[in-house]
């Protein structure tokens, strides 16, 4: 009988998988990424290289000695305090605790500020008492400390905002309102996420950190870009990360474009280029995991994804690692072992510049 | 005079530009050589389907698809006036669809209920966040035939398994079924709690629904 080696599904189950069989799911995966993106699948020698770390005994591995890379840490500053039935570990404790702990305890080159809350429009009316944090963080602290949030558009539309939700207006065939409710909302998230900023820099933080762009589609996107535009514009020294919130920009709209592209349908290596253009310091590529694949088929697809992007990329491209994405199975603590090996593949073979 | 195989690839190709006056004309143009079943079948429904492929691949946008549904919907009403009544477009199904409480994701099922009324189903879309006992009341409410669970979250997939053992107590499941889905949700998360299918995205969902509804 064929040697086994211990994997997982996407969903996390553990699975057990000879070496013929690895090497098939990683070409799967690798082949789906190129087909759908329209990008060259993995080589041979690149699959041998991700199965051989697939299949490496150790429960974690780490990348060679001279290829580490820079880690940061969205909202890690609430991981360690929150307690939401998530990741969080519930041990009372400040942000600033939070924050020092990654700095000094699990070696975060950068780390990030945020609210409980944790998306730009929120922040709003508790904005004196975020820049009170940023400050006392920024005291106590040696590593660059960015500020945090999601741009998370969905919180313009009702019942949470103002502008009538295009779901519901697409559903009663009203395009063109549903056209101009996200078009609105864009509008405000750009200009509530520049309010939030224009305070936090003055308040000393070192930048900010876009995190999940797009997750309301290509409003989202829209807005965001043109955020980081008008953020770069006033502050030329703010460091940027623009952080994705999937591998595909959904048509939500379908017909926004920024400096002449059309945002819809864009994967990891045409979105990147665009957060240049816009302003970003570091661009942020996600790569989805699929919960009834196998772990090689998944890393296998999101390696080809993130080569191409870092690829494309004149930017940094700090890959975002974890549940539920860049290969790593979707669980509340994802499992070490696969979030080691993606994480492997992803500086040794698709050549990230951070995580 | 177009032939048959070019009047369809017209109607066919209507639908695809997601124009409605475009597929009207189509329509028009059609009428007096084929019958209206045939231009539905084989022209607009046709065409629909390579809208679902165009979406799926990221080279149509939700929007596209409604403009294209909503084309279609013009083109079968001209044609329901030549049809007989037995032949008439039927109501494939009603379908109540939403994310579980404590879970605010929206736009995957948001994009799920557009495909399915696109379809040709009846969506009663509840939204987000909702009590698991809202799903059964708004399921007997509009006689449902299937009920749309969707869960982005670990933590809250465990509320599509409440809301089938709330159907079984209120002795509903055998006349409703049941799709999950969601990021966190699998084929084996569905058949563990019994749910009669999992869907991994917004075509899948239609094609299991039609399977499920139209085929029971």
């Amino acid at each position: 009988m064929a040697t086994e080696y211990a994997l997982r599904m996407g969903d996390g189950k553990r699975i057990f998988l000879s070496k013929e069989k690895i090497l098939e799911e990683l070409e799967a995966g690798s082949a789906d990424a190129a087909d759908l993106g329209e990008i060259p699948a993995l080589n041979g020698n690149e699959i041998d290289k991700v199965a051989e770390i697939l299949m490496m005994p150790g429960k974690t591995v780490s990348v060679e000695q001279g290829m580490e890379v820079p880690v940061t840490h969205d909202i890690g500053t609430l991981r360690i305090d929150g307690d939401q039935g998530n990741s969080g570990v519930g041990i009372p404790s400040s942000r600033l605790v939070g924050c020092m702990m990654h700095e000094r305890a699990f070696g975060a080159d950068t780390m990030e500020l945020g609210h409980i809350d944790y998306s730009y429009k929120p922040v709003k009316p508790v904005i004196s008492n975020e820049c009170q944090a940023m400050e006392v963080c920024q005291q106590n602290m040696i590593v660059p400390l960015f500020y945090g949030a999601m741009p998370n558009m969905g919180l313009y539309y009702t019942p949470d905002g103002p502008f009538e939700n295009p779901g519901d207006l697409m559903k009663a065939f009203k395009i063109q309102e549903a056209w101009d409710s996200m078009e609105h909302s864009a509008e405000h998230l750009t200009r509530d996420t520049i309010w939030i900023m224009q305070r936090l820099m003055a308040s000393g933080s070192d930048g900010v950190n876009f995190d999940t762009i797009g997750a309301a589609g290509d409003g989202d996107f829209f807005g965001s870009l043109h955020a980081i535009e008008a953020l770069r514009k006033e502050f030329p020294n703010i460091y940027i990360e623009a952080g994705m919130a999937g591998e595909c920009v959904l048509g939500m709209h379908g017909e926004l474009k920024y400096e002449g592209t059309t945002l819809a349908g864009l994967w990891p290596h045409q979105q990147a280029p665009l957060a240049a253009k816009a302003g970003a310091s570091v661009f942020g590529p996600v790569c989805n995991t699929n919960t009834s694949k196998t772990s090689p088929w998944n890393l296998g697809r999101a390696v080809t994804f993130m080569k191409a992007a870092v690829k494309a990329s004149t930017i940094p491209c700090h890959v975002d690692m974890g549940m539920g994405v860049g290969g790593i199975p979707m669980l509340e603590t994802p499992p070490i072992d696969a979030v080691t090996r993606a994480s492997k593949a992803m500086v040794e073979v698709a050549g990230v510049d951070g995580i | 005079m177009a032939s048959k195989e070019e009047l369809i690839q017209e109607l066919s190709d209507a639908i695809i530009s997601c124009k409605k006056d475009r597929v009207l004309e189509a329509v028009e143009k059609a009428k007096g050589v084929m019958e209206p079943s045939e231009i539905i079948e084989k022209g607009l429904a046709a065409g629909m389907n390579e809208v679902g492929t165009l979406f799926e691949r990221g080279k149509l946008f939700l929007p596209h698809v409604m403009m294209a549904a909503d084309a279609m919907t013009a083109g079968v009403q001209v044609l329901e006036a030549d049809m007989p009544v037995g032949e008439q477009k039927k109501k494939m199904g009603v379908i109540v669809n939403g994310t579980v409480e404590g879970d605010v994701h929206d736009i995957g099922k948001s994009i799920v209920s557009t495909m399915l009324q696109s379809a040709g189903f009846e969506v009663h879309d509840i939204g987000r966040d909702v009590p698991i006992r809202d799903f059964v009341n708004k399921a007997k409410e509009v006689n449902a035939d299937m009920i749309g669970l969707s869960a982005l979250m670990t933590t809250t997939l465990p509320g599509q398994k409440e809301v089938i053992e709330l159907l079984k107590e209120e002795g509903m499941r055998d006349r409703v079924k049941v799709m999950v889905g969601g990021a966190p949700a699998t084929q084996a998360w569905a058949d563990k709690i019994s749910a009669d299918c999992y869907a991994e995205n917004a075509s899948e969902a239609v094609a299991k629904a039609k399977e499920l509804i139209v085929g029971k």
